[in-house]
């Protein structure tokens, strides 16, 4: 699945005097250079153009097109902004006449996805922006609290250090030269890891990927391929699979929780358990859409409440091979098709292994506790630093350059 | 008289003194400009050298072959090694010195170095700023030289203060450096103020010393040089004392009569060696403060209250002293004061402590922003180095904070500056598990070289300890133990270096101190080799100029406050900026996107051009 060109207005609706317009993947600068006009390669690299965009002839409007090569941009891949003037009406034309010419209109947070997978956002960042999403959509999402028990254990984190590091350098000069209130610090903190590992731990178990599709497509047998166990009760008999199972896989090292559902067809008994489904649905999962010979999901719901939808021709080692866009040829009986779906698969946001750093920093507290005990508060104090070094990383805090280029532009105003 | 010297020192202080020792160990011709010779080395404060981090660079600064080591040992009267029960990276070594007899070793260094030592009062450089030809003195009127060293201390425009008494000098005694700072600001340097302040002096006989504690020196063979020749086997004992609910009452009945508090004083003084009206004032709920009553010398006449530093009126400080233990019936020689004084802002020096609108002016001491004898001595070394360089015409040279306190301290103080005097600490190193006291001889041995302040014997001698701890590190490797090869067992841990040593067999019969430090290096090795790619892949930001950058109040990337922040200190890399307090990771972003941008418009215009 070659990622596509994507576009979207990133200012909110309404007239304003100016609005952007986001454009990502590769092939994003010719599009625009095309539509204003341009010569070849004028936006390669990371440039800004004045220009117009006009289709057939006439004139839309007078825009600024700001380019980033890929690497470089908030997404990572090719990428352009137009600035554009904030009337509805041109900003609607020019998103038809980018989708005229071959893009197609972003889903809810794909530019943050795609950020995410090319490594240009960090878990807690994508999590903070899917929560300012979900906010406006007025609707209630745990991810923020994990965001802000990292943000305790950062805190936490620095006190402790201050005390062992005021231990080290003034507990010559004072009265309490006991290591008991470090302790009792190192205690505390402690806790706030064991929270945070949790947070981290409940958050990477709810980044599900759902099999869905009509009765007696695969699912099942995708499923314990894909799980590599026989969790799921397996036969040819349609319904079988009546309350879903759940299983973990492990791609490129990041643990995803895969669910395996009942058909969805809607019909008699399934209907119920399809429903259950469905309602679980909010937003973060991926839902790969089984079915033979190319069905797209009939039911709204699902388009609606899925983060995103991989459609997949199952069984295509049979007589359902189709040769539609956008439809993955999977067979779970030869591995048509299988490692193209972990791949899709592993993009899953928050499914960053945000665990195993918890339980880093949570051990590295642990020894630091260790070390102030044999008094070696020297040690102590590194390991620390060692921890808040791992917690700055995955709020995004730290010295590492890669890891916020896009920050500079979400503080910039031009993120989501 | 000399037509023009290579360096002169303005100063006799801690950091004059190893200026002008460094440049004439190059082979430079050195003055140093004195206003009172006969006090030039004075333990101005506390009698005692070394600390955390402190005692770290007294040993750095006999790595490079200073003074302030080996005049230390020759005087020691006490020893402790703080923190022993902390860990070795950050062990503390600090004596109780001799003062009298401390300030008179390093005036016979000097003298014996070939140092010319003149009596006279500096009122200004002379020639133009970006190149001065010497100083202006009142008594001998110009002096020529190829390169100045600033080191002046308290004493420029320096203010005493006392209760509602206030006096002019840098020091209690002395004069203060009023024309030079008049010069100073003509030629439009940025001065600030800071403050400090010391305790009173109390006469020995006075003090019932039956009612301390007492603080015995510890039995050792350490000294802080690496000569290992210099202790003078005298000793004379410490003693503690608390202050109570009656000291912290006199001293809030006196408040309003602080020249601190009712902002006589305007320079902001240390917050981590607070006056007692500060603590008193912080710190409300504590009444137990620890004093150490230290005395002043081998048998001195006075002890130095440490913990006790105020500038209340006279009757406030008797009283107040008065309230301790075993004090009740104390003589106060002399009374503390405060005193204020003009500094460089930390924008006019450079990595190599070169004034940035001179070419061949260096400063050198608190008159950077700092505090303390140890640290004073520090940049004294290597600002003398500097001038020698300049003066012979190469390139100074700056120190890595990887390898030296001495190298994050200037590094902190140039790049970033300080709200309040600057002090080592040891957590200021983010290296800290390799700068220890133990191994200063080899990490700067090779600085040592390179700026040629080595003397034949101290580079024979450091060269041995070199190739000893080069042949202990093959035994490491060789020698295998329970199956262990004995440099992956220092590393494990919880492993003390003793245990290591006696269950060696190949170890035996090795100095003992080269031998602990070199096992040291391998235990933290692992850690030290993880925070040196930390450092390198950071100093990808060094590697980014920030110079094109004419004005950053352009920069429409990053928020006002960072611009503001960026403009005034004007750094010269991203890693500059980095270290700027308020700068935030996304600044960085902003300006590295700034820049990008910058080039490519540039570029375009280039290519339009053509």
């Amino acid at each position: 699945m070659s990622p596509e060109i994507i576009c979207a207005v990133a200012t909110p609706e309404g007239t304003s005097a100016l609005s952007v317009i986001r454009v990502s993947g590769k092939g994003s600068y010719e599009l625009l250079e095309s539509i204003m006009s341009l010569d070849k390669n004028r936006l390669k690299g990371m440039r800004r153009k004045v220009g117009r965009i006009s289709d057939e002839g006439q004139i839309v409007d007078e825009v600024v097109v700001v380019s980033w090569p890929e690497g470089k941009s908030f997404t990572g891949e090719e990428m352009a902004e137009i600035i554009c003037h904030g009337i509805p009406r041109s900003i609607r034309t020019i998103i038809e006449i980018l989708i005229k010419h071959g893009a197609r209109r972003a889903d809810p947070g794909e530019f943050a996805r795609r950020a995410f997978v090319n490594g240009r956002l960090n878990a807690v960042q994508v999590i903070a922006l899917a929560a300012l999403w979900d906010t406006e959509k007025s609707r209630s999402v745990f991810t923020g609290k994990i965001e802000e028990s990292c943000t305790i254990l950062l805190n936490e984190i620095e006190k402790a250090r201050e005390a062992v590091e005021g231990n080290i350098e003034f507990s010559e000069t004072h009265l309490d030269e006991d290591n008991k209130s470090i302790r009792s610090v190192l205690r505390d903190l402690i806790e706030y890891a064991k929270d945070f590992k949790r947070e981290a731990d409940s958050h990477e178990n709810s980044s599900r990927v759902l099999i869905m599709g009509p009765t007696n497509s695969g699912k099942s047998t995708l499923f314990n391929v894909l799980t590599g166990k026989n969790g799921a009760l397996v036969s040819d008999e349609p319904g079988t699979t009546r309350d879903g199972s759940t299983g973990f896989i492990e791609i490129s090292g990041r643990t995803i929780q895969l669910c395996d559902s009942a058909g969805t067809d809607g019909i008699g008994l399934d209907r119920t358990a399809s429903e259950a489904v469905i309602n679980e649905l909010d937003g973060t999962e991926i839902v790969i859409w089984m079915s033979e010979g190319g069905m797209t999901p009939p039911d709204d719901e699902v388009i609606k409440r899925a983060g995103e939808i991989v459609l997949i021709a199952a069984k295509s080692d049979l007589k359902n091979r189709i040769e539609v866009e956008r439809f993955l040829n999977v067979s779970s009986v030869t591995g048509e098709g299988l490692e193209e779906l972990k791949k899709i698969i592993s993009r899953v946001p928050g499914s960053m292994s945000l665990s195993g750093v918890a339980a880093r920093i949570e051990e590295s507290i642990h020894k630091s506790d260790g070390f102030i005990s044999s008094r070696e508060y020297d040690l102590a104090a590194e390991i620390l630093g060692e921890a808040e070094i791992e917690a700055r990383r995955i709020m995004g805090k730290g010295e590492n350059i890669e890891l916020s280029i896009e920050r500079a532009l979400a503080g910039m105003c031009v993120g989501k | 008289m000399k037509e023009e010297w290579d360096v002169i020192v303005v100063g006799g202080g801690h950091a004059g003194i190893e200026a002008a020792l460094a440049a004439r160990r190059m082979g430079c011709s050195v003055v140093l400009i004195s206003a009172k010779i006969g006090r030039i080395g004075e333990l101005s404060c506390n009698p005692a050298i070394g600390g955390i981090a402190k005692g770290t660079i007294v040993r750095e600064i006999d790595a490079l072959d200073g003074s302030m080591a080996r005049s230390a040992d020759s005087t020691t009267l006490h020893f402790r090694m703080l923190n022993r029960k902390k860990g070795p990276a950050v062990w503390g070594p600090r004596v109780q010195s001799d003062a009298k007899e401390y300030a008179r070793t390093q005036q016979r260094h000097l003298r014996n170095s070939g140092v010319t030592i003149i009596e006279d009062e500096v009122t200004g450089l002379d020639g133009l700023t970006e190149k001065v030809s010497g100083v202006r003195c009142r008594k001998s009127s110009s002096i020529k030289g190829k390169t100045v060293v600033i080191a002046a201390g308290t004493f420029l425009k320096g203010r005493l203060f006392r209760g509602d008494e206030h006096w002019k000098g840098g020091r209690i005694g002395d004069i203060s450096a009023d024309s030079l700072e008049d010069d100073i600001v003509r030629r439009l340097f940025h001065v600030e103020r800071f403050k400090t302040g010391t305790p009173s002096r109390i006469l020995q006989n006075t003090v019932n010393t039956e009612q301390l504690e007492v603080q015995k020196s510890e039995k050792t063979s350490f000294t802080f040089s690496y000569d290992k020749s210099m202790n003078n086997g005298l000793e004379e004992v410490c003693y503690v004392t608390y202050t109570n609910r009656n000291t912290m009452e006199i001293a809030k009945d006196n408040l309003h009569l602080s020249p601190l508090m009712v902002g006589r004083i305007e320079g902001t003084g240390p917050r981590y060696c607070p006056s007692y009206e500060d603590k008193v004032v912080k710190f409300p709920e504590r009444m137990r403060h620890k004093i150490y009553v230290e005395p002043m010398g081998y048998k001195s006449r006075y002890f130095y209250l440490n913990g006790l530093s105020s500038s209340l009126p006279r009757e406030a400080q008797e009283k107040i002293v008065r309230s301790l233990d075993g004090f009740s019936e104390a003589e106060i020689a002399d009374y503390g004061y405060a005193v204020e004084y003009s500094y460089f802002h930390y924008t006019e020096i450079d990595d190599t402590l070169r004034l940035r609108k001179t070419e061949n002016v260096f400063a050198a001491g608190q008159i950077c922003g700092t505090s303390g004898y140890e640290e004073a001595a520090g940049l004294g070394l290597i600002a003398g180095a500097n001038a020698g360089r300049v003066a012979k015409c190469l390139e100074p040279l700056s120190l890595s904070r990887m390898e030296s306190y001495i190298g994050v301290m200037i590094d902190d103080i140039v790049s970033k500056g300080a709200d309040e005097p600057y002090r080592m600490f040891s957590s200021r190193a983010e290296n800290r598990l390799h700068l220890r006291q133990d191994n200063a001889d080899r990490r700067l041995h090779n600085t040592g070289e390179l700026f040629g302040i080595l003397s034949e014997d101290k580079s024979e001698l450091l060269n041995g300890n070199l190739r000893e701890a080069g042949r202990i590190k093959v035994l490491l490797e060789k020698e295998i133990v329970d199956g262990i090869r004995l440099s992956k067992w220092c590393r494990r841990p919880g492993t003390s270096v003793e245990e290591v040593v006696s269950a060696a067999n190949s170890l035996a019969g090795i100095d003992e101190e080269v031998l602990k430090s070199v096992l040291l290096d391998e235990k933290y090795s692992g850690y030290i080799e993880r925070n040196l790619r930390r450092y390198e892949s950071r100093r990808d930001l060094e590697k980014i100029s920030l110079k094109e950058i004419s004005s950053y109040m352009e920069v429409e990337e990053i928020c006002w406050e960072a611009r503001e922040a960026l403009e005034k200190s004007r750094p010269e890399t991203l890693a500059g900026a980095e270290r700027i307090p308020g700068i935030r990771p996304t600044d960085l972003q902003g300006l590295l996107i700034y820049l990008d941008r910058r080039r490519s418009t540039w570029n375009n215009a280039r290519a339009g051009e053509i």
